[in-house]
C-alpha cells in the first residue's frame, strides 16, 4: 500500500510537470488537430445520402413490360430519369434492352445492366438496388399469379396481392453497415500516432533529463527501490499517453461527432498500446545520452509506425502485401482493433488477438527497458 | 547510532575507500575534511544506498543499514550535485520530495514552509526553481534533505560554489539541526567551515581517516611549532636537498613543491639557518610566511597537501 502510494506519487508528478509545460497545449492538441482535419477531410466519404436517389433508365424496350417494370420501381424516394440512350453523366443507370418484353413473353431469362458511378453515394445506391430487387420480385410474382392477362384488372379485384412482395434489407453481421466518416478514422489514427509521439519523445527525454539531473538517483535516498522508480516511470508515461488519448477523444466527441464503436473496448486497446509505448520510451530514454538522439529516433519510429500502421489512411485500402508488412508496426494492431470495433461491429472476441499482441509487446519492451534503466550516467 | 566498519570500495585500480571506519553519536556534527579525490562522495553514496559493490558493514540505529529499506527514511541526504525539478517551484519540489516519505500532507506543507523560511527562500517559494541563483538552489538542495526529520543527515560539500550569505545560512542550518539532536556528517574541503560548525573533525585522504577529534585535539598533533611557508624560484628536489642537514627534531619538512615548501620549526631561530642553506645553493626566495598552528597546518602535516583549489 505504501509502495503503491509512492509509485503513484512519482507518476502523477511526471504527469503534472508535462501538463504544466507551456508547449503542452500546442503539441497535444493544436498539432494533432491539424492531422485530424487533414486526414479526416482526405478520407471523408461525404455520405449523407440525398433525400431522393436518382436512377437513370435507358428504356429501349418495345413492348409493354418495360413500362410495367418501371411502374414497380416508382417510389417517392427514387427519381426516375427515363431516357432513350445512355447519357454521359449519371449516378446510377439501368438499361432495359429492346427485347425486354419479348423475352418475358417467351419466358426467357433476362439480363439487366446496372451501373453505378464509383464516387456516388453508397447509401443512395443501396436504396436503389434494394428497390430494383423488390421490383423484379414483384413483377415475377405477379407474372406467376396471373400469367400474361390484364394484370391491372386482376389486382383491382385482389387488393391483397398488391404488396405481395416486400423486400426488407438486413445486412449480414460484421459487414460495413455505417459508412465511415473520415473523422472516425482520422481521430483514432491521430490519437494512436500522438500517443507514440508524446510518450516516446516527451517520456523518453524526461527519463534522460531526470537521470542527468540526479533526480532519479535522489529518489533512491527515500524508501523507493530502483524497481519502484522504474514502475513509477512506466506508470507516469502510460498516464501521459492516456491523457493525450483522452484529449483527442473528447475534442473528437464534441466537435467531430466521433464514434469509436465500443468505447470501453477502444480505451482498452489504447491502454494496451500506450503501455507498450511507455516501455519503449523508457528503453530509448535509458539508451540515449542526448536529447537530439531521442527526438530523431522518436520522430523516425513514430512516423514509420504511424504510416505503416494505418494511422494516416485505412489499412483496409492498402495492398495485401503492404498490409502484411504493416504488422511489424505496433500501431497496426491498435488501428486494426479500433477499426474492428468501429466499422465491423467487433466485440471483445474480435480484438482479443490484438490485445494479446499489444500486451505481449508491452511485456517484452518492459523487460528490455527494465534492464536498460539506469538512475545515473 | 552509526557505526561504519572497514568499508572498502574500489573503482578498477583506484581504491576510493580503504577500510574506512567511523562511529557517530546522536547530535554529533562531524566535519569530514579531505582534498578532492579523498573518497568523501564515495562514502556518502554508499551510505545513501546508491553505490554498490563494496565490502564492510554499516550499522544504523542498531540495524544493518543495507538490509532494511525502511531505515532509509531515517536518513537525510544532501547530494553534492544538486538534484530536483527545475520546472517546479521550491514549494512544489519540497512537497514532491517530502511526499516520498510517510508524512501527512498538511504536516508536510507546514514543515516545508518552515524550512524554506529557515533557509531564506520563503519569499520566493512559489517561483520555478530554474529562475533561482546558484546559492538559492544550494539552499533548496539542502532543505529537501531535511524534510522528513531524519535521525542522521549526510551532506556532501553543501557549500561548494556559493556566495557567502548562502554559505552562512547553510552552516547555521547544520548547527541548528545538530543542536536539535540530529547527527550530521558533512564533507568539505574548506577548513573554515569545519572550524566553526563541527563538534568533531575527521581528516581523510586516500580513502581513510588520518586523524580525528576536536579542533584542539587536532592542533596538538602539530605540537607547539610554527609553520614556515617559503615561496621562490626553486625545484622541489633542490629545496629538499638544501635543507636536508637541518631536518630532524627541530625542523620538519612538511611539504616541498616546485616554488612552494612548508616546514614546521620548534623555534623561529631556525629560520635564518634555513635561509642560509637556500642562499648558499642560490635558490631565490621571493616570500616567506610564518604561521601559528592551525587546522590548516594539521592538514598539511597529515596529507602533505595544502587545501587550496
Ligand atoms: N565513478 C567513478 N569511476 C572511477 N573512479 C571514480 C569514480 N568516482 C570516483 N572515483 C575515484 O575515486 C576516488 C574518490 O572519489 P570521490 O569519492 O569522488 O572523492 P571526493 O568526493 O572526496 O572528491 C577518486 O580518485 C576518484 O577519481
Ligand atoms: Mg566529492
Amino acid at each position: 500500500m505504501k509502495k503503491l502510494r509512492r509509485i503513484l506519487h512519482v507518476a502523477v508528478n511526471d504527469l503534472r510537470i508535462m501538463v504544466g509545460d507551456k508547449a503542452f497545449f500546442f503539441w497535444s492538441l493544436v498539432f494533432p488537430m491539424m492531422f485530424i482535419i487533414l486526414f479526416g477531410l482526405l478520407f471523408k466519404a461525404s455520405d449523407s445520402a440525398p433525400a431522393v436517389a436518382e436512377l437513370t433508365v435507358v428504356n429501349l424496350d418495345e413492348g409493354r413490360w418495360g413500362a410495367y417494370f418501371l411502374d414497380k420501381i416508382k417510389t417517392p424516394t427514387i427519381e426516375l430519369k427515363i431516357v432513350r440512350s445512355e447519357p454521359a453523366e449519371y449516378s446510377r443507370l439501368i438499361v432495359l434492352p429492346p427485347d425486354f418484353s419479348a423475352g418475358i413473353e417467351a419466358r426467357r431469362a433476362q439480363k439487366l445492366a446496372f451501373k453505378k458511378r464509383r464516387d456516388a453515394s453508397t447509401k443512395a445506391a443501396a436504396r436503389v438496388e434494394t428497390r430494383l430487387y423488390q421490383a423484379v420480385a414483384r413483377m415475377l410474382s405477379e407474372l406467376v399469379l396471373y400469367g400474361d392477362g390484364d394484370l391491372a384488372k386482376f389486382l383491382d379485384g385482389h387488393a391483397e396481392f398488391r404488396d405481395i412482395v416486400q423486400v426488407k434489407t438486413r445486412f449480414p453481421e460484421k459487414t460495413v453497415t455505417v459508412v465511415p466518416s473520415g473523422f472516425d478514422h482520422s481521430i483514432p489514427g491521430t490519437t494512436v500516432q500522438f500517443i507514440m509521439m508524446m510518450v516516446i519523445i516527451y517520456g523518453g527525454i524526461t527519463v534522460l533529463e531526470d537521470r542527468k539531473n540526479g533526480v532519479l538517483a535522489r529518489m533512491l535516498f527515500s524508501p523507493l527501490s530502483k524497481a519502484e522508480v522504474f514502475q513509477a516511470k512506466l506508470l507516469g508515461r502510460w498516464l501521459m499517453g492516456m491523457v493525450q488519448a483522452l484529449i483527442l477523444i473528447v475534442v473528437g466527441k464534441i466537435f467531430f461527432k466521433l464514434n469509436l464503436g465500443d468505447f470501453g473496448l477502444s480505451l482498452l486497446v489504447l491502454g494496451a498500446f500506450a503501455l507498450a509505448m511507455a516501455a519503449l520510451s523508457i528503453f530509448i530514454g535509458s539508451l540515449c545520452t542526448k536529447e537530439d538522439m531521442i527526438i530523431g529516433l522518436a520522430v523516425l519510429l513514430a512516423n514509420l509506425f504511424a504510416g505503416l500502421g494505418g494511422c494516416w489512411w485505412p489499412n483496409e485500402i492498402v495492398p495485401l502485401g503492404v498490409r502484411r508488412a504493416a504488422m511489424i508496426s505496433p500501431a497496426y494492431w491498435a488501428m486494426d482493433a479500433l477499426h474492428k470495433l468501429r466499422f465491423f461491429q467487433g466485440g471483445f472476441g474480435d480484438i482479443l488477438p490484438h490485445l494479446g499482441i499489444l500486451l505481449a509487446l508491452a511485456a517484452i519492451l518492459g523487460a528490455v527497458a527494465a534492464r536498460a534503466f539506469r538512475v545515473r550516467e | 547510532m552509526l557505526e561504519i566498519k572497514d568499508l572498502s570500495k574500489s573503482y578498477g585500480d583506484v581504491l576510493a575507500l580503504d577500510r574506512f571506519s567511523l562511529d557517530l553519536k546522536k547530535g554529533e556534527v562531524l566535519g569530514l575534511l579531505g582534498p578532492n579525490g579523498a573518497g568523501k562522495t564515495t562514502l556518502i553514496s554508499i551510505l545513501a544506498g546508491t553505490l554498490g559493490d563494496f565490502t564492510g558493514s554499516v550499522t544504523f540505529l542498531g540495524r544493518n543499514l543495507f538490509a532494511d529499506r525502511e531505515l532509509k527514511s531515517r536518513l537525510g541526504i544532501v547530494p553534492q550535485d544538486m538534484a530536483f525539478y527545475e520546472e517546479l517551484s521550491a514549494m512544489d519540489n519540497m512537497l514532491f520530495w517530502g511526499g516520498l516519505y510517510e508524512t501527512s500532507r498538511a504536516g508536510l506543507k507546514r514543515r516545508a514552509a518552515e524550512l524554506l523560511d529557515l533557509v531564506g527562500l520563503g519569499a520566493r517559494a512559489r517561483e520555478p526553481v530554474k529562475a533561482y541563483s546558484g546559492g538559492m538552489k544550494r539552499r533548496l538542495n539542502t532543505a529537501i534533505g531535511l524534510l522528513h526529520k531524519p535521525d542522521l543527515l549526510l551532506l556532501d560539500e553543501p557549500t561548494v560554489g556559493i556566495d557567502v550569505q548562502a554559505k552562512v545560512s547553510i552552516l547555521d542550518l547544520i548547527r541548528d539541526v545538530g543542536a536539535a539532536g540530529t547527527a550530521v556528517i558533512f564533507t568539505t574541503h574548506q577548513l573554515a567551515e569545519v572550524e566553526t560548525t563541527c563538534s568533531r573533525i575527521a581528516i581523510m585522504d586516500h580513502g581513510r581517516i588520518l586523524a580525528q577529534g576536536s579542533l584542539d585535539q587536532l592542533v596538538r598533533i602539530v605540537g607547539e611549532r610554527d609553520i614556515v611557508e617559503i615561496m621562490g624560484e626553486f625545484a622541489a628536489a633542490a629545496f629538499s636537498e638544501a635543507v636536508q642537514d637541518l631536518t630532524g627534531e627541530r625542523v620538519e619538512l612538511l611539504s616541498a613543491g616546485d616554488g612552494l615548501a612548508s616546514l614546521a620549526v620548534r623555534d623561529t631561530a631556525e629560520i635564518p639557518k634555513i635561509m642560509d642553506r637556500l642562499f648558499r645553493r642560490r635558490l631565490a626566495v621571493t616570500d616567506m610566511k610564518i604561521k601559528s598552528p592551525s587546522l590548516e597546518t594539521v592538514f598539511l602535516k597529515l596529507t602533505g597537501r595544502t587545501l587550496r583549489d
